[in-house]
């Protein structure tokens, strides 16, 4: 404050419910908590989890809680990027192939030469970075829509998937990664969801607590005025995707060490893409962009797991796995009220205010 | 050898919009407007953008339907019209921008709709290319009937409009705000052809704010502010300044003043700007704000005065021209430059320029500043934080349930004192204040108008942008008056009044 100290308050008199729903948000703290999507996704995996062990006493074992945890982590990892991106109102459609090329990257040289792990991590997250920035390129530089843009690096980091594995697979990765993917710090705690964790965490520090972060929301919520509030749109958005690349290589090693092997599909077989996305959603983050954040998406990534593993208990065919996550997005949506039709399509890449003439 | 198409109309019938009133959005656009259009007459209507005049004759034209009112042409009342409907009824809307098919030929845009068709029922291009030439020649438009639309120009295209128009035999045809985007001599060509229609018997509708174009074509005038009949009349009968008055002129009563006129030509010089350019919406523009001194930068809406305050903080590119911050060239400006320098631009589109509507108070009222409120690196201190926005939303008397209120729950008045404790934080030199007080209830008006003269006492340089005259008389130690996109005088002290004032914003000179 420089030139300006504290001028007096004016005074008019306080009109009744000017404030409006804020006030009325306020009431009984625990319904307020209840309307949090966290909260709901926590009661909502304890309860699929009672009801499925009711039906199937061994569905609580710690071993099968331990495959559910550790079975997600690979999708929340890959959902916590993208949450970052739909909170910057984009969305990111490549991170299948991302996924992938992160997952083959790493697991031919695992595989052939013996890759140590720490090496293994370095490479996924530089891969990450590289096809990310490709995308941001095109989204943030070139000004293309998000979904388009996304679209066609999906198909062109795809086709270099296929290219890479050169019609190998990978299938024998040495004991350090499938330790990592598989074996449990605690019972019922596997490493991985130790990893998974350490990575919202890390995610949510950022976005809650530093001015990238935080730009990212005012970006997502009304990019002109963030821009003329002087946040740098370009280069957040920019950041965005990379972030998301990033996340989405880590995904890839989470993937082979988990799973232990890694082919020309992996990542678009798992459908990653969409599972991301669906967690995403599934968690309270927004289409619109400007809310939501990584815990909801992280449990809505343990909590489609639990729901694919509640669907196999109950002998629900394979098949069907598709169908129950396209149901599940769509109730995800429906309940979010603030996402209309509408305002779904009228997702636009950010421009610079009022360049060249109206 | 070419016969005349329309021979010359019958005499257009009258048309009448009784009592129209549209909202949109809950926003009243138009209340309770009624206007006659008469054969052998252009019928003006007159008004700043934003009075309601091209939603009326977009009513009218059936592209809108009105919330309560009546249309009736030659005593048949019009109901649930669509603009093909209104057009078989003869009434014609030629667009603000021309909405021609630019990749279709000319006499292909001329008769769509109406296609002309031969034997076998096939499109009859011969026929028609014939018929065109005829309409074209009629408008004085000298075009190869075989050329796209868009390699005419934006004038050729209007009149091709018009020519199809005609084509459509319309005996009423609606311009609205025809010469915008013309230069005079393509004006004075429409001009013309609208005179010949007009001794045609046909009955024309004309959009226009500008002064001197109303008093050159009318007949009738009708004059529209805030979306109600202000003055409606024969032309003979009213002279520029009852124009002035009407279009302009709110509360001609003065306000009283909160605080003296300040002479500040002693002071510091804060902001300077000089010679910007950034065509057409606005060329060679100067002026200055000194410390302390509250400027009002007056014109119409549409006038450039939003444009060059953008340009200023860095929003739009210029051709060329200054911006001195105390003295210091702002050479690369952009919002966060601009912030940084000691400038700060309250938007005019708060809604969407402004606010972050899911976001709270807290965060809102930071956004300026987050930069400077890291610790350590990239890290935020939320402590810091909360107590830079509780300090500066009481400053500027922000009402809200907590600073976790969600932004769009607030008033419109509370949002304004939001968006004010925000540039409070970036501790301004300058502060540019565009329409500080639109869409925010009256009480809340005064105090924001209070609150910048208590902020100009402390020294800031302020610049104000209002299209409420009375507001800068009221206001303003200094005023620069802006019409089409060009400073045309600049009033200083008591001669900043609503006559003077309302005489240059409309292109005139003051008394």
């Amino acid at each position: 404050m420089t030139a300006l100290s504290a001028p007096s308050a004016p005074s008019a008199p306080l009109r009744a419910g000017e404030t409006g729903s804020g006030a009325k948000r306020s009431g009984p703290v625990l319904l307020g908590m209840l309307r949090r999507r966290e909260l709901q996704l926590v009661l909502a995996i304890l309860a699929l989890g009672a009801l499925s062990s009711a039906l199937h006493p061994s569905f609580l074992a710690s071993g099968n809680v331990s495959f559910i945890l550790a079975d997600s982590v690979s999708t929340m990892v890959v959902a916590v990027g993208q949450t970052i991106v739909v909170l910057g109102r984009g969305i990111d459609l490549s991170v299948s192939p991302v996924l992938g090329i992160a997952a083959i990257g790493v697991g031919f040289p695992a595989q052939d030469h013996n890759l140590s792990i720490f090496l293994a991590l370095l490479i996924v997250l530089v891969i990450g970075m590289a096809l990310g920035a490709g995308n941001g390129f095109l989204v943030a530089v070139v000004g293309i829509p998000p979904i388009i843009a996304t679209l066609a690096t999906l198909t062109i980091y795809g086709g270099l998937q296929f290219i890479f594995t050169g019609g190998q697979e990978v299938v024998n990765i040495p004991n350090a990664y499938g330790n990592l993917g598989n074996a449990n710090m605690l019972p019922g705690v596997p490493w991985l969801i130790v990893v998974g964790a350490a990575v919202v965490a890390v995610v949510w520090f950022w976005l809650r607590r530093t001015v990238t972060g935080r730009s990212i929301y005012a970006v997502g919520n009304n990019a002109d005025a963030a821009f003329r509030a002087g946040a740098p749109v370009r280069r957040i958005l920019f950041l965005t995707y990379v972030v998301s690349g990033l996340l989405a290589g880590l995904g890839g090693l989470i993937y082979l060490c988990h799973v232990g092997s890694a082919d020309a599909t992996t990542g678009s077989d798992t459908n990653v893409n969409l599972m991301s996305i669906a967690a995403a959603l599934i968690g309270g983050t927004t289409l619109l962009g400007g809310r939501g954040g990584p815990v909801g998406s992280a449990l809505g990534a343990v909590f489609l797991s639990e729901a694919l593993q509640a669907m196999i208990a109950s002998r629900v065919p394979p098949i069907w796995e598709p169908a129950g996550v396209g149901a599940l997005i769509v109730i995800a949506v429906i309940t979010d009220r603030g996402a209309t039709p509408a305002r779904l399509l009228a997702r636009r890449p950010f421009r610079e205010p009022s360049h060249g003439p109206q | 050898m070419q016969r005349p198409p329309a021979a010359v109309a019958p005499g257009a019938r009258r048309y009448e919009a009784i009592g129209v009133s549209k909202s949109f959005d809950g926003a009243n656009v138009l209340t309770d407007v009624s206007v006659t259009f008469e054969a052998g007459q252009v019928h003006t209507l007159a008004g700043e953008n934003g009075a309601g005049k091209s939603t009326l004759l977009k009513i009218m034209a059936g592209v809108y339907q009105p919330d309560a009112g009546e249309l009736h042409l030659g005593g048949e009342r019009l109901a649930g019209l669509s603009p093909r409907s209104a057009q078989r009824r003869g009434i014609y809307l030629v667009p603000q921008e021309p909405a021609l098919m630019g990749s279709l030929s000319v006499t292909e845009n001329l008769f769509l709709g109406i296609l002309r068709r031969g034997r076998m029922r096939t499109v009859d291009w011969a026929a028609m290319r014939r018929e065109a030439s005829a309409y074209l020649a009629r408008v004085g438009l000298t075009v190869d009937p075989d050329a796209r639309a868009e390699e005419l120009s934006i004038a050729q295209q209007q009149l091709l409009e018009c020519a199809r128009a005609l084509a459509h035999r319309c005996t009423t045809i609606f311009f609205d705000e025809p010469t915008s985007p013309l230069t005079a001599h393509e004006a004075a060509t429409l001009f013309s052809v609208m005179r010949s229609l007009r001794t045609d018997r046909y009955s024309l509708g004309f959009i226009s704010h500008r002064l001197d174009e109303v008093l050159q074509m009318s007949d009738r005038v009708t004059v529209l502010r805030d979306g109600r009949s202000v003055l409606s009349g024969d032309r003979s009968a009213l002279d520029r300044a009852s124009l002035v008055t009407a279009m302009v002129g709110r509360e001609l009563t003065t306000r009283s003043r909160a605080r003296p006129h300040l002479d500040a030509s002693g002071a510091r010089e804060v902001l300077a700007v000089n010679g910007l350019t950034a065509r057409p919406q606005f060329e060679e523009v100067s002026f200055s704000v000194r410390e302390g001194e509250i400027v009002g930068l007056a014109g119409l809406v549409g006038s450039g005065r939003t444009e060059i305050a953008e340009a200023v903080f860095g929003l739009r590119p210029v051709e060329r021209g200054t911006v001195r911050l105390a003295g210091e060239l702002l050479a690369h400006r952009n919002p966060r430059a601009c912030i940084d320098a000691g400038l700060v631009y309250l938007p005019e589109d708060r809604g969407r320029h402004g606010i972050f509507a899911d976001v709270d108070v807290e965060r809102n009222v930071t956004a300026g500043v987050i930069p400077r409120l890291q610790r350590w690196g990239p890290l935020l201190r939320p402590s810091a934080e909360r107590s830079m926005a509780e300090q500066a939303t009481a400053q500027t008397a922000v009402r809200m349930a907590s600073l976790g209120t969600l932004m769009r729950s607030l008033s419109g008045g509370n949002q304004q004192r939001a968006m004010l404790a925000r540039w409070l934080l970036a501790g301004p030199r300058v502060a540019i204040f565009d329409e500080p007080t639109r869409g925010v209830d009256v009480g809340a008006k005064d105090d924001i108008y209070r609150l910048i003269g208590e902020l100009a006492g402390q020294g800031l340089a302020c610049l104000l942008i209002s299209s409420e005259l009375s507001e800068l008389v009221a206001t303003c130690d200094r005023a620069v008056a802006v019409y089409e996109g060009h400073v045309v005088g600049e009033l200083q002290g008591a001669d900043v009044t609503d006559a003077n004032l309302g005489a240059l914003v409309v292109g005139g000179t003051p008394r």
